[in-house]
């Protein structure tokens, strides 16, 4: 069967990734994330002073801001403020830094589906630049079950999401890998951080499409680690050479 | 469980978060002293794993067996004994506040300068820059600074930073300005003679005979950053026949 979007062959390809870091300057950590035409960037500051209000006295304070493409932060940005804040919290060691404040702003820069995977991929990235201690680090991927072909198609453009029957986000850590197929159940349920589901869908069409993106966030994984590798091989040249 | 693999075409040992180090490479040379010392960027976690908490290269120390990941980063986070440079932002009867680019801005006892009493002591205002030592870090608390070396209780070059200009760059440049072969810093000086002072914290203070020299040095070391040898050969002689 062939997809809405051109550029794609089989309902199980990403598009492109894309990712930049260090890219802004007055920001302690920075870094776009690209899912073919959807790109987000994000900022992050910290450990810094934070408000006496909102000081925790054991632990960083994680502040997330969301940003969307055209006018004032709506009700859809405030949830993906939380969803980015609530799964960064336990993977963030905000214990090494108390009584400070990370401020990350996430700002989307083109929109072409799955902007909340394309979000985390780039908060995580920008983690990285940052500094930041983290326990793991998380990928996420999008998936829609297609309403007229009832197949799952992974990374759906605007227009595929359109056509979508029920939309699935999911974030992994990379914390386990897959092992055998038996195994790769459990492996999937200790290893999600986050699922966000819209539509109508059945509990077999959850957990199969649980076990696509779990497979395709492999190659997220892959491609944070390659970034970072190629960053730091820069930064090294000199010593190196 | 994802753990590292030594790659033989990369001479640079990557760690991610959330990498585990295998725990037979980490005792195997340690055979007389079963001792392990992790550094920055390596954390025990709850499942008795020592685990890469930051991003960076994986390096390894046989004395001591010492691990650690060399990372970089922007925001300075005080450690014990770094010697930084900070700017005077306030100032009390016992102590000055001085803003070292960390969370917090840090102590500085009025009387922690060589010969300081309490009749005579260094007056310093604010906006002056200090090059100091960190005598005390604790996350918990705010960072002491120190000027003079507490063994010998001699200034040892510590003291106001007089004149010149103060960059900042990221930490990881700054550790390797120190180094006494970085090249950027000798290019610079093969052309123009200069002083200057590197702060663990990212900041460098450069001074020169002239300001226009000292915009080129600044220049020339924010520049060599990203640069491989080569090409910082040619960007400092672009920069100095551009003057």
């Amino acid at each position: 069967m062939s997809r809405l979007d051109r550029t794609r062959t089989s309902a199980h390809q990403l598009r492109p990734f894309f990712s930049s870091q260090n890219l802004l300057n007055r920001a302690d950590g920075s870094a776009q994330f690209d899912f073919g035409e959807s790109s987000v960037m994000c900022s992050v500051v910290g450990p810094s002073e934070v408000k006496l209000r909102d000081e925790k006295l054991d632990k960083a304070t994680i502040e997330v801001v969301v940003r969307p493409l055209v006018g004032l932060p709506g009700i859809k940005d405030k949830a993906r403020e939380q969803a980015i804040r609530e799964t960064l919290e336990p993977l963030v060691l905000s214990g090494l830094h108390p009584r400070t404040g990370i401020q990350i702003v996430v700002q989307t820069m083109k929109d072409d589906g799955c902007i909340l995977a394309t979000a985390f991929n780039a908060t995580i990235l920008a983690l990285l630049d940052a500094g930041i201690p983290l326990k793991s680090i998380l990928g996420a991927v999008t998936c829609i079950v297609d309403n007229n072909s009832n197949e799952i198609l992974l990374d759906p453009t605007t227009e595929e999401l359109a056509n979508a029957k029920s939309t699935h986000t999911f974030v992994f850590d990379n914390k386990s890998s897959i092992t055998s197929k038996e195994e790769q159940q459990e492996s999937v349920d200790v290893a999600t951080l986050y699922s966000d589901s819209t539509g109508l869908f059945s509990e077999e069409e959850y957990f199969e499409c649980a076990q696509i993106c779990y497979k395709a966030v492999q190659a997220v994984h892959g491609f944070i680690r390659t970034a970072v590798q190629k960053k730091l091989e820069k930064e090294y040249q000199q010593i190196h050479s | 469980m994802a753990s590292i693999t030594t790659e033989q075409e990369s001479e640079l040992l990557i760690v991610l978060p959330g990498d585990q180090l295998p725990e037979s490479g980490l005792m195997e040379d340690s055979s007389a002293a079963h001792r392990l010392t992790l550094g920055p960027g390596l954390a025990p976690m709850d499942d008795d794993s020592i685990t890469a908490v930051k991003a960076g290269i994986l390096k390894h120390n046989a004395v001591g067996n010492r691990w650690w990941v060399e990372s970089n980063q922007r925001r300075y986070v005080a450690a014990q004994g770094e010697s930084i440079i900070g700017v005077v932002t306030g100032k009390t009867a016992e102590h000055y506040k001085v803003d070292i680019g960390a969370s917090q801005p840090a102590l500085l006892g009025v009387l922690a300068f060589e010969g300081a009493t309490k009749r005579n002591k260094p007056n310093h205002n604010i906006g002056d820059s200090l090059y100091c030592r960190v005598s005390m870090a604790n996350k918990d608390m705010e960072a002491e600074l120190e000027c003079m070396n507490p063994t010998t209780g001699k200034a040892d070059g510590f003291g106001e930073l007089k004149g010149g200009f103060i960059i900042k760059v990221s930490l990881g440049l700054a550790r390797r300005l120190l180094d006494p072969k970085n090249l950027v810093l000798r290019l610079l000086g093969q052309h123009i003679p200069f002083e200057m002072a590197v702060g663990t914290n990212g900041k460098v203070w450069v001074n020169s005979a002239s300001a226009q020299h000292t915009i080129l040095l600044c220049n020339g070391i924010r520049n060599s950053e990203y640069l491989n040898a080569a090409e910082c050969v040619a960007m400092v002689k672009s920069l100095v026949e551009k003057m």
